[in-house]
């Protein structure tokens, strides 16, 4: 790993104003699980790392008077998987956590962080896409909401600027009958990546699909919405044809990298199949049935 | 450089660093601490765990300075003088180790699991487990091990 | 009462409290005074010639103290047997990861600023990846002058063996029994299939690591990741052109060996280094290194051809064994892969058998030795092989094995004749924990493997054994710690012979000036080799404490028994062992020491068998495999340490899961894509499949208190077990390795479509 400045601001506005002030050879560290990797094998060289782990108020969780869900960027993995909040109020989010790596991992690796990182790969942001979530974002110009789907826009690139700090997320409520499911497809060992992963969250009214989220990770560049299957959903009885159809539908729209876990095709049939696997669960979870 | 401080094994320890030293290097060299070990380097094998403010964490992908104001325990400040903890016990009596070089990993591992959760089921000591590489084991007797241990806890 | 028994007693590892509190000191761990860190500049090519190295920009990095390139070197070649491989790279670079450059500085970031301001101009030559691309005689030649590499004679064993034979071979082994021609003219039917098998790599989560001192005197202190340090020492000294004792070699713990740590790796450049440098130096490779660099297995295609009769009686077979060896041969210890030929024929009864076994050079990574090496990529051929001969004659392939097996009076397909030749039984019992027969749901199979391996009987052990005031009991080994239990079982030999409780005895591992020579560890022969050499000092002890009771009583030793620690004259006086030590002790007759020292008569004329039978359950939507449960049968003889034999079952089997399963080296144009533990899948702790160990235990080894070996027996069979296993759940035949849900998936929609 190539020296540099570590910097630890107490503020957030003195974070922001050290990022301005290093301009490109400033980065951003959290846990630093995915930093110091990437330090380590020389791929990212900054002069000046600017540490976030003293700013107080962005580890915190909390149901707002509207019940939505805010959580801030420095809680980690760990977090996400245990409280209490987020298990009951966002269980696809504490459910996607703890599917991440491992104990260490989890125990340092934050959500601002996992977020910024935008690989593609990761468990996080398929559920956080299927969870309606907004990434808060601080600049030195102010503060900005921005939706999780239109946060990613490309393999390891987000609409962070440079002289952006992700504070937290916002995730609204879900209705009462809302299930939601997290499969990661590990063929491999358990300590993985997923070769294809799901998040599915469905709403039932009266035995029939009110409204469904699915995003897939590992299935394209970026976390993949795919929406052409919730739209195949909507209004629609839960059978087993109809999620066979919809599933179906995402073969059209993944676009996956082949890799020692999967080529392309096999890629695109697992998606396939586990957005009808996911959905069952999701269904099950609300209390309904797949007829 | 930097100034840290930082509680190790109960003790104060205050060091100049490179603001780039690992925890790893810093445990290992600076403080010639080689229990810990290194294996894969990048965050996978756990044979770097170590607890920092009480959480398992892989030292090698830590930076020293995060440590600063902190605990940190390793495997050496897990006996008290002669008796060993109850983990390290049990990984002697059930076979939980053979090489050894994972050991330190897995012990502050399972120590973590402990903590958080003293009466583990199997499958819950496999899965927060399931991060810490042994190749010489197999698993099985690590698992005894832990359920040995936390076993052992609970005696009056 | 004889007193405490220790044999038969599970023990935790002597070393234990050292392993448990972070003491035992593995190579990396050692630190000198002045100490240097070493770090090597690596080919980034697969096969070039090196036009010019600049060191000069490199040598001013504030902090570097040394740099030395091949042109810095004695023109010598190391290796574990073949001699070919350069300390470093001088002419030519042979593959992807070949060390060029070595640099000794202050810390690692200015030894890596360094090697980042070597220059080294290279003119790429054409390079060959696949064993058998590179054995066509157009191929380019990597090695230009094998002729010239140094190596032992070979000995032997493996059949009619040559090194260099033709094109970019490296050795040739050739085995004959029987008329093969005659054999396959009278079967009544022929099958014939290949296999191919991807290079795997130990996994031992210690990195190779040494350290080289040289003191004022010029003697060379080494500590090194080495299961044969002696071994090492000779080799090292030989590499130096230095009297073997002017070179000692330390004890250091090994993290995890599995047959890949008993080559030099970067001993003798540390030493130049050192040398170089007038400074004590470590080098510790990281685990990129490892995977990309190391000595991981060799990978092959293997052609099987069998002649049956139409009741499934096996006459002939033959096998095409072509290994890889990547770019050097120097990373095993023979000439040839031992356990490929060994086992090309199976635990099975063939009058005409014809086994080649080829390593072949490649501009890959050098292959080395790794559990039980050869035996098991040619098992998962041979035992995949049997189960689609009997799926093809209609048998069941449990009955198929058991017609055909060794039994009593066989000779083996080798010409070895085995006494107690317990296969079938041990066969019979994994089936029968297995519950063979019994019915099974929907996409559930059950498949069988099995394979046979002598406890290794090679090489001098020795040990000595001291008997000190406290009445304790030191046992000084020169054999390294694997982690396999050695030490253990070793005290356990002591204080059986000498009926002394465990606690009494204490295990040192000598450095080579001051234990007696020892062979070292590997090919599963240190409890037999190792344990006979100890009994022999502790035997010796034994006689000599009988000689001192003897003196104390004032009569012949022959009137003296030692019975639960009580030496008993014949006229009723008795002497405890407290009271003889301190009597001993007054006489000046201690420390008391004996030694040791073990050879092998000959190859032992007992065996060991492992049956294993896998139950595995196949998602036929994905494709996945899940191995359910695993039983593993063991034909054992004395089980010394009942916890320390298990945790090598267990152990193994679950490295042979990874070979079957998850674990691949990827190789592209030459180059380990698999580059770090993220990539190379290592079972985890949630991986592992239910387990049942069935021992068939009798009292017939060739080990102390008729021991066997346990070592490099349950890793082999787990491919084809599984593999077998999947084709009796849904049909699918895999060839490869590893078994992948990808292939199962594409294999079963392909099934679909023809149907």
């Amino acid at each position: 790993m190539n020296a540099f400045t570590y910097i630890e601001p107490a503020t957030i506005e003195e974070a922001l104003a050290t990022l301005v002030r290093h301009g490109e050879e400033a980065k951003l560290i959290a846990g630093g699980t995915g930093l110091v990797n990437l330090m380590k094998q020389r791929l990212v060289n900054p002069g000046c790392v600017v540490s976030l782990r003293r700013l107080a108020g962005l580890a915190d969780v909390n149901l707002d008077d509207g019940k939505n869900l805010l959580i801030g960027a420095l809680c980690t993995h760990r977090t996400l998987e245990s409280s209490p909040i987020v298990r009951e109020h966002a269980p696809l989010l504490a459910e996607a956590a703890r599917r991440v790596a491992t104990i260490r991992i989890r125990t340092m690796a934050t959500l601002g962080g996992a977020v910024v990182h935008a690989d593609p790969n990761q468990d996080l942001p398929p559920a956080l896409i299927a969870l309606d979530a907004r990434v808060k974002l601080r600049s030195p110009k102010g503060e900005r909401e921005v939706p999780i789907d239109q946060f990613f826009t490309g393999y390891y690139e987000t609409v962070t600027q440079p002289d952006e700090i992700v504070t937290g997320i916002a995730i609204p409520p879900s209705a009462r009958t809302t299930g939601s499911a997290y499969l990661k497809f590990l063929p491999q060992t358990a300590d993985d990546y997923a070769t294809v992963s799901v998040a599915a969250r469905v709403a039932l009214n009266n035995g029939t699909i009110a409204d469904a989220r699915v995003a897939l990770g590992a299935a394209a560049s970026t976390p993949l919405h795919a929406r052409v299957v919730e739209d195949a959903l909507r209004g629609q009885a839960p059978t087993r044809k109809t999620l066979e159809q919809a599933a179906a539908l995402v073969g059209a729209i993944v676009d996956p990298i082949a890799d020692f876990r999967g080529s392309v095709p096999y890629k695109r049939d697992m998606a396939i199949v586990f957005v009808r696997r996911a959905l069952g669960d999701a269904i099950a979870a609300a209390g309904g049935a797949v007829i | 450089m930097k100034n840290i401080q930082v509680r190790v094994n109960g003790h104060p320890v205050a060091r100049e660093i490179p603001d780039h030293r690992l925890l790893v290097d810093f445990l290992r060299y600076d403080l010639g601490l080689t229990g810990t070990k290194e294996g894969c380097s990048v965050g996978v094998c756990g044979a770097c765990t170590v607890l920092l403010n009480g959480q398992p964490v892989s030292s090698c992908l830590a930076l020293a300075v995060m440590a600063d104001g902190g605990e940190v325990t390793t495997i050496e400040g897990l006996a008290e003088g002669d008796r060993l903890h109850p983990l390290q016990q049990a990984f002697i009596d059930y076979g939980g180790f053979q090489c050894g070089v994972c050991t330190p990993g897995q012990i502050m591992a399972s120590k973590a699991l402990l903590d958080a959760n003293p009466h583990p089921t199997p499958a819950q000591i496999k899965e927060w487990m399931m991060g810490n590489l042994c190749r010489c084991t197999g698993y099985y007797k690590i698992i005894e091990a832990i359920q040995a241990a936390a076993a052992e806890k609970t005696e009056p | 009462m004889e007193g405490p028994r220790s044999i038969g007693q599970s023990a935790g590892h002597v070393e234990g409290p050292a392993k448990v509190t972070g003491r035992a000191r593995y190579s990396a761990d050692i630190t000198l005074p002045g100490m240097l860190w070493g770090r090597a500049l690596r080919s980034s090519f697969p096969h070039a010639r090196i036009v010019s190295i600049d060191l000069s920009a490199a040598r001013r990095v504030p902090g570097v103290h040394a740099v030395i390139s091949g042109a810095d070197l004695p023109e010598v070649r190391i290796g574990r047997f073949l001699r070919d491989i350069p300390v470093l790279a001088r002419d030519r670079v042979r593959f992807i990861g070949e060390k060029v450059v070595a640099v000794a500085a202050e810390t690692p970031d200015a030894a890596d600023e360094a090697l980042s301001l070597v220059d080294v101009e290279y003119e790429e030559l054409p390079a060959v990846f696949d064993p058998i691309e590179a054995m066509a005689p157009d191929a380019p030649l990597i090695h230009e002058h094998p002729e010239r590499y140094e190596h032992p004679p070979i000995p032997p064993i493996g059949g009619e063996s040559r090194y260099h034979p033709f094109a970019n071979v490296c050795s040739q082994s050739i085995y004959r029994r029987g008329d093969l021609a005659q054999g396959m003219a009278t079967a009544e039917r022929i099958f014939e299939h290949t296999f191919v098998v991807p290079p795997v790599h130990q996994g031992y989560i210690e990195p190779h690591a040494c350290a080289a001192a040289i003191g004022p005197d010029g003697k060379i202190d080494i500590w090194i990741s080495n299961k044969t340090p002696f071994i090492a020492r000779r080799q090292l000294a030989a590499a130096f052109g230095v009297p073997e004792e002017r070179v000692r070699v330390n004890p250091t713990s090994i993290g995890g060996d599995f047959g890949g740590k008993g080559s030099l790796m970067d001993s003798a450049l540390c030493y130049f280094l050192a040398r170089a440098s007038r400074r004590p130096v470590r080098m510790v490779m990281n685990y990129t290194e490892e995977l990309t660099a190391g000595n991981p297995r060799h990978s092959g295609v293997i052609s099987l051809r069998t002649g049956v009769t139409r009741d499934g009686t096996i006459i002939a077979h033959q096998a095409k064994l072509i290994f890889n060896c990547g770019a050097y041969g120097a990373f095993i210890p023979l000439h040839f892969l031992h356990g490929s030929v060994h086992s090309a024929a199976g635990p099975y009864r063939i009058p005409h058998i014809e086994i080649e076994s080829l390593r072949v050079y490649t501009n890959t990574v050098p292959r080395g030795h790794f559990r039980s090496p050869g035996a098991p990529q040619t098992t998962f051929a041979v035992e995949s092989h049997m189960d689609m001969i009997a799926g093809e004659l209609g048998m069941d392939p449990l009955e198929f094995r058991l017609r055909n097996v060794l039994v009593e009076g066989d000779e083996s397909a080798m010409g070895e004749r085995f006494h107690h030749i317990r296969c079938g039984e041990t066969l019979t019992a994994a089936a029968d924990a297995a519950k063979w027969n019994s019915p099974k749901p929907p996409n559930v199979g059950r498949g069988i493997g099995i394979y046979e391996r002598a406890p290794g009987a090679f090489g001098t052990s020795g040990a000595t054994l001291s008997l000190d005031r406290d009445g304790k009991l030191i046992l000084i080994t020169g054999a390294a710690d694997t982690g396999t239990g050695s030490f253990t079982v070793l005290a356990q030999v002591v204080a059986e012979e000498l009926q002394a409780p465990l606690a009494d005895v204490i295990v040192c591992q000598g450095d080579t000036d001051t234990a007696e020579w020892e062979e070292g560890a590997g090919g599963s022969r240190l409890t037999h080799m190792a344990g006979r050499a100890t009994l022999i000092a502790a035997s010796e002890m034994k006689r000599a404490l009988i000689e001192l009771a003897a003196r104390h009583f004032n009569c012949t030793s022959e009137q003296v028994q030692m019975r639960a620690r009580r030496f008993i004259a014949s006229d009723g006086r008795e002497l405890d062992w407290k009271s003889l030590v301190a009597w001993a002790a007054e006489h000046e007759a201690l420390p008391l020491t004996r030694s040791g020292s073990y050879v092998a008569a000959g190859h032992p004329d007992v065996t060991c068998y492992v049956a294993q039978v896998a139950e595995v359950e196949v998602d036929r939507e994905t494709g996945q495999v899940r191995v359910r449960r695993m039983v593993s049968a063991h034909d054992v003889g004395t089980v010394i340490n009942p916890l320390t034999h298990q945790g090598q079952i267990e152990g193994g089997l679950v490295q042979g899961l990874g070979q079957a399963m998850s674990e691949h080296l990827l190789l592209r144009d030459g180059a380990v894509t698999t580059a770090h533990l993220g990539d190379y899948k290592l079972p985890t702790a949630m991986d592992i499949p239910e387990l049942t160990t069935v021992l068939v235990e009798s009292q017939t080894g060739p080990g102390p208190f008729a021991g066997k070996s346990i070592g490099e027996l349950s890793n082999v069979p787990p491919p084809a077990a599984i593999a077998n296993a999947v084709f009796d759940a849904v049909g699918v035949r895999l060839t490869d390795l590893p078994i992948t849900a990808e292939k199962i998936y594409t294999a079963l929609r392909a099934m679909e479509k023809r149907n």
